[in-house]
């Protein structure tokens, strides 16, 4: 049984993908300006899930990682839902260097510390933009709880077991990147509850209305 | 005088948003390719005036089909639409020789605005 055509059309889903392209190309510019880096893009993609099937399915994307950092945050509007930013490896003590801090000058804590801040501001600005610009081009406005940072050696321990009620649909937008001259690569899964499935159906169906 | 137009990206779509921002009574011939690499077929088959070309593609991406076009005739005139903003990913592909590059989504403004700048090349 396919899913997702029960949920929402392929079209839908190719308008979905669209936008969540923008919305990450918006959200790789961002960062770009902040630090000194170049995001490779790749074609984003969507899958409708239920929602008790969601903890399996993000394990299964992680399973092979040996080291796993995820910075999650949560957001609130008619679009409303969770982000997971995942990066494989030591890719927070990457990023550190990027902000210009010399981590050789710390304590094993304070390069924790500094590895999860630093990993907090990047999922930040990637998350903020990315969402903010794909409820800007929805026509809606979202606010966000503060990020937290989970960096586990075990991935499957750094999934929340659940994410949204068993028996409801969620629809998962996973974008792949990478970080070019960098050891960083990682996804940005945005998971929307089932609650926002009929405003976001309508919401597309306006979106596509100016090109009509 | 413009008259053909090659639309290349591989969301149906982001195509189908192009199409409907491109005036529709000027009679435009209007030519459509999923990928990098099918765009540099299609160019060669049809010397479109002007190609709208999007960076993020599989089989080829928008860079390499604009360079691989503009190899094959340095006066194709290509505008590449993308959500690809990034400063770099913009330089690299006016250095290529890319005409200008519009931010997606596109709007029937930014349309025209570059069907004149086209028009202006080709005289």
């Amino acid at each position: 049984m396919d899913y997702c055509k029960e949920v929402i059309s392929d079209e839908e889903k190719e308008i979905l993908q669209e936008i969540m392209n923008i919305a990450f190309g918006q959200a790789a510019a961002d960062l770009a300006d902040v630090i000194n880096i170049f995001v490779v893009l790749s074609v984003p993609y969507i899958e409708m899930l239920n929602a008790q099937d969601l903890p399996e399915y993000l394990k299964s994307q992680v399973c092979s990682y040996d080291r796993i950092s995820i910075v999650e945050q949560n957001f609130w509007g008619d679009f409303k839902g969770s982000a997971f930013l995942v990066f494989q490896g030591n890719a927070g003590r990457e990023l550190v260097s990027l902000f210009g801090e010399d981590s050789g000058e710390f304590s094993l804590e304070s390069i924790d510390a500094l590895e999860k801040e630093t990993l907090m501001e990047v999922g930040n600005i990637l998350i903020g933009a990315c969402v903010g610009k794909l409820s800007e081009l929805l026509g809606d406005l979202v606010t966000y709880s503060p990020p937290r940072v989970v960096i586990e050696n075990t991935p499957n321990d750094a999934i929340p077991a659940n994410v949204f009620e068993s028996n409801s649909s969620a629809i998962v937008l996973k974008t792949v990147f990478n970080f070019n001259e960098r050891d960083v690569n990682g996804f940005l899964f945005l998971v929307t509850s089932h609650d926002s499935i009929l405003w976001l159906k309508k919401s597309l169906a306006d979106f596509m209305e100016q090109y009509e | 005088m413009l008259k053909k137009i090659l639309l290349v990206d591989d969301s149906p779509i982001s195509r189908r948003m192009m199409k409907s921002c491109i005036p529709k009574d000027r009679g435009y011939e209007i030519y459509e390719a999923g990928d990098g690499l099918a765009g540099f077929e299609a160019y060669k088959a049809n010397q479109p005036d002007v190609t709208f070309m999007d960076l993020t593609m599989p089989v080829m991406d928008g860079s390499e089909s604009t360079a691989r076009i503009r190899e094959f005739d340095p006066k194709a005139v290509v505008v590449v639409c993308t959500a690809d903003i990034q400063i770099k990913s913009i330089t690299n592909v006016l250095d290529l020789g890319a005409l200008m590059v519009m931010k997606k989504p596109p709007s029937k403004e930014t349309v025209e605005d570059a069907l004149s700048k086209a028009a202006a090349v080709i005289g």
